[in-house]
């Protein structure tokens, strides 16, 4: 008795399980697709309308780049972009971003020129209420988001590289440094970097690291002057790929392209590639600016849905950059669509 | 002071640099290990030779009471447009020469405005500078590098070594500097500019065709400036626009005074460009064996430009007949 009750029990429960499990999956379906709607509309009710203003240190191809991606993006989501190049001139930029403040967008996206200049600015922009996200290096002032590249990490990858080419006997150990414009933190964090790395290794002399102010003709300069004196030179390190072709340049009419190397620390443009193809530059460490301008799109719809309050976090999507040996690696540059513009 | 003849008066501020020059190359010699070979002179005349074309045509509108603040862009622009020509597959002398008609116009368009429309020679410039990169970037190179494409070896010789590791910027150089010392002191033209230069009015009134003079002084500037961006390009296979907004244009400058080409006109020649390259390349070439840090290379940059200013006014004082905006 006590057992017929007790599967009685069981059954009832069982279809009271089942139909409970019924009703739930026959439910499921509408309410999942209300819910991916609401996902939608959620999405589209945070960011439609919304103002990105964005102020890069000057529209050369790597900002080019992340402007285009980023404007694909950001059309796509019903979004605004405004864009002021400040042309490498830092009064510019700052009354820029002291403009765009007293403007309102609702996200600022900055490309520093140095650690201090926007500091301040960067400050009062979360303050006032408005997203900041800085590009490719981080001011003192810490923001809602930071994309980019590490460059002192990418200093200590390129000098490891080079120990390993030119270090322990292998070359002479000679080794030279293109710097950008000399007070550029990109450029001194990586030099930085490197030099933590060289300093490791007895067997490697830094024989100059002088300034080129980002231009091919002092890099060609420099490097005449340094292969004078040290014939021997194995390895040159340079910070950007343009101004490294007028070293190549100077290399190549030495008639010393297979002793001396060119490393080149590049943002990726497609130049940087074809000079490496052509054996002008030895091995290129290279981001790529689309996935960067992706990542960068990503940092701003990201903090438009959180909701958070501006200033309350500190995000950072650093870019993991990759080798680039040959044509085979020429993914790591990007390649500007023929249509944009 | 003015009735002296003009090559006995001038060569005061080109000796006294000349011996500045003499005593720092010899200083270099005992102090630096390297500097006095055959290699390193040979670099180091490769690297002043640009800045020694530049300066070529800048002495020339300086000596005729004028500063060319749009040289650098002038160059920068017009060579721009000679690669992108040659790239389109045209043959590399009609790129250049396409280039050089671009360039001279850009020299005649700024002495027109000067001497016609009658405005500073300092904001002109610094106005058709931003201009013309303004413009340039907006139609043809959007960002601001343009690379020249594979397969002009021949052109890219003129940046490389003839025979013996000679440097062939330094023929440019050496032969731009014969051309314009020819043009200064032995023709009519050449003549005009010291005259133009010492006293415009006087000049004016002698009747000199002052105005396209003028033109005229700007357009070589422009010129000579291109063939300076030439051999640029024939170095490094790549032109960067924002090489016009460096401080290229100031070194330029520097090394014109510096040699006492004077900034009141109608006083220096070829001879005090190239003693004032000279000293600003053996000074470079010193700075960057040693290693220097760039803040102290620009101290004694700057150092020595205030002592050339300084030899300037001293030897050629502001009165009113040489003063001028900016004075």
């Amino acid at each position: 008795m006590s057992k017929t009750s007790g599967m009685r029990k069981l059954l009832w429960s069982g279809i009271a399980a089942s139909v409970l499990a019924l009703s739930a999956i026959a439910a499921t379906p509408a309410k999942a697709a209300e819910a991916r709607e609401e996902l939608r509309a959620q999405f589209d009710k945070d960011l439609k309308g919304k103002t990105v203003a964005w102020v890069p240190v000057w529209l050369g191809v790597l900002e080019s780049e992340w402007t285009r991606v980023m404007k694909a993006h950001f059309d796509d989501y019903g979004m605004k972009l405004e864009v002021r190049d400040a042309n490498f001139k830092s009064d510019v930029q700052l009354q820029a971003v002291s403009e765009l403040i007293n403007e309102r967008p609702d996200v600022l996206v900055v490309q520093n020129p140095n650690v201090t200049l926007l500091a301040k600015e960067l400050k009062r922009a979360m303050d006032a209420g408005i997203y900041v996200v800085q590009v490719n290096m981080a001011s003192n002032t810490l923001t809602d988001a930071y994309v980019g590249v590490d460059a002192k990490d990418m200093g200590r990858r390129l000098a490891k590289n080079i120990i390993g080419d030119c270090g322990g006997g292998k070359g002479s150990g000679e080794i030279s440094i293109l710097e950008g414009e000399a007070t550029a933190a990109y450029s001194l964090d990586m030099k930085n970097g490197a030099m933590e790395v060289f300093k490791t290794d007895p067997s490697i002399k830094v024989v100059s690291s002088q300034p080129t102010s980002w231009d091919a003709n002092k890099a060609g300069e420099v490097t005449a002057t340094v292969l004078q004196q040290h014939p021997d030179l194995c390895g040159i390190l340079s910070v950007w790929g343009p101004q490294a072709a007028g070293a190549a340049q100077v290399i190549k009419a030495a008639g010393k392209s297979d002793k001396t190397k060119i490393y080149v620390a590049s943002d990726g443009q497609p130049a940087d590639c074809d000079l490496l193809e052509q054996g002008a530059f030895y091995r290129n460490l290279s981001y790529r600016a689309d996935t960067q301008g992706e990542a960068i799109a990503d940092a701003v719809i990201g903090l438009l849905q959180s909701g958070d309050k501006p200033g309350t976090k500190r995000l950072a999507f650093y870019t993991v950059p990759a080798w680039v040996n040959s044509k085979d690696d020429r993914a790591y540059c990007f390649t500007v669509p023929k249509d944009a513009k | 002071m003015q009735g002296v003849p003009l090559s006995v008066r001038k060569p005061s501020q080109t000796m006294a640099i000349l011996a500045m020059c003499v005593v720092v190359i010899l200083v270099f010699s005992v102090a630096l290990k390297g500097f006095l070979t055959v290699g390193n002179l040979f670099a180091l005349s490769r690297n002043i030779s640009i800045l020694g074309i530049l300066a070529l045509g800048m002495a020339i509108v300086v000596i005729g009471r004028g500063l060319d603040l749009s040289q650098v862009a002038s160059l920068a622009v017009s060579t721009a447009i000679a690669i992108i020509v040659m790239n389109a597959g045209y043959p590399t002398a009609i790129a250049l020469l396409i280039g050089l008609g671009l360039a001279i116009a850009i020299g005649v368009l700024n002495g027109f405005l000067i001497s016609v429309v009658e405005m500073p020679p300092l904001l002109t410039t610094l106005a058709s500078s931003l201009a013309v990169l303004g413009v340039t970037r907006t139609v043809a190179v959007q960002h601001y590098v343009v690379y020249l494409a594979k397969g002009h070896d021949d052109f890219l010789r003129l940046g490389g070594n003839i025979w013996g590791g000679v440097p062939a910027p330094v023929l440019v150089f050496i032969a731009m500097a014969i051309l314009v010392h020819l043009f200064l002191s032995r023709t009519v033209l050449g003549r005009f500019v010291y005259a133009h230069g010492d006293n415009p009015d006087a000049a004016r009134l002698t009747g000199l065709p002052t105005r396209p003079l003028t033109m005229m002084e700007y357009g070589l500037s422009a010129a000579i400036g291109y063939v300076g961006g030439v051999v640029m390009i024939s170095e490094t296979a790549l032109m960067h626009l924002q090489v016009a907004e460096s401080t290229l244009i100031f070194d330029v400058i520097m090394v014109v005074v510096l040699g006492g080409v004077s900034l009141v006109g109608g006083r220096g020649n070829v001879m005090s460009v190239v003693v004032g390259t000279l000293l600003i390349g053996v000074l470079l070439n010193g700075m960057t064996i040693m290693d220097m840090d760039v803040q102290t290379q620009n101290i004694i940059k700057g150092i020595v430009l205030l002592v050339a200013i300084v030899l300037d006014s001293y030897l050629n004082p502001r009165d009113e007949e040489t003063s001028k905006q900016g004075d």
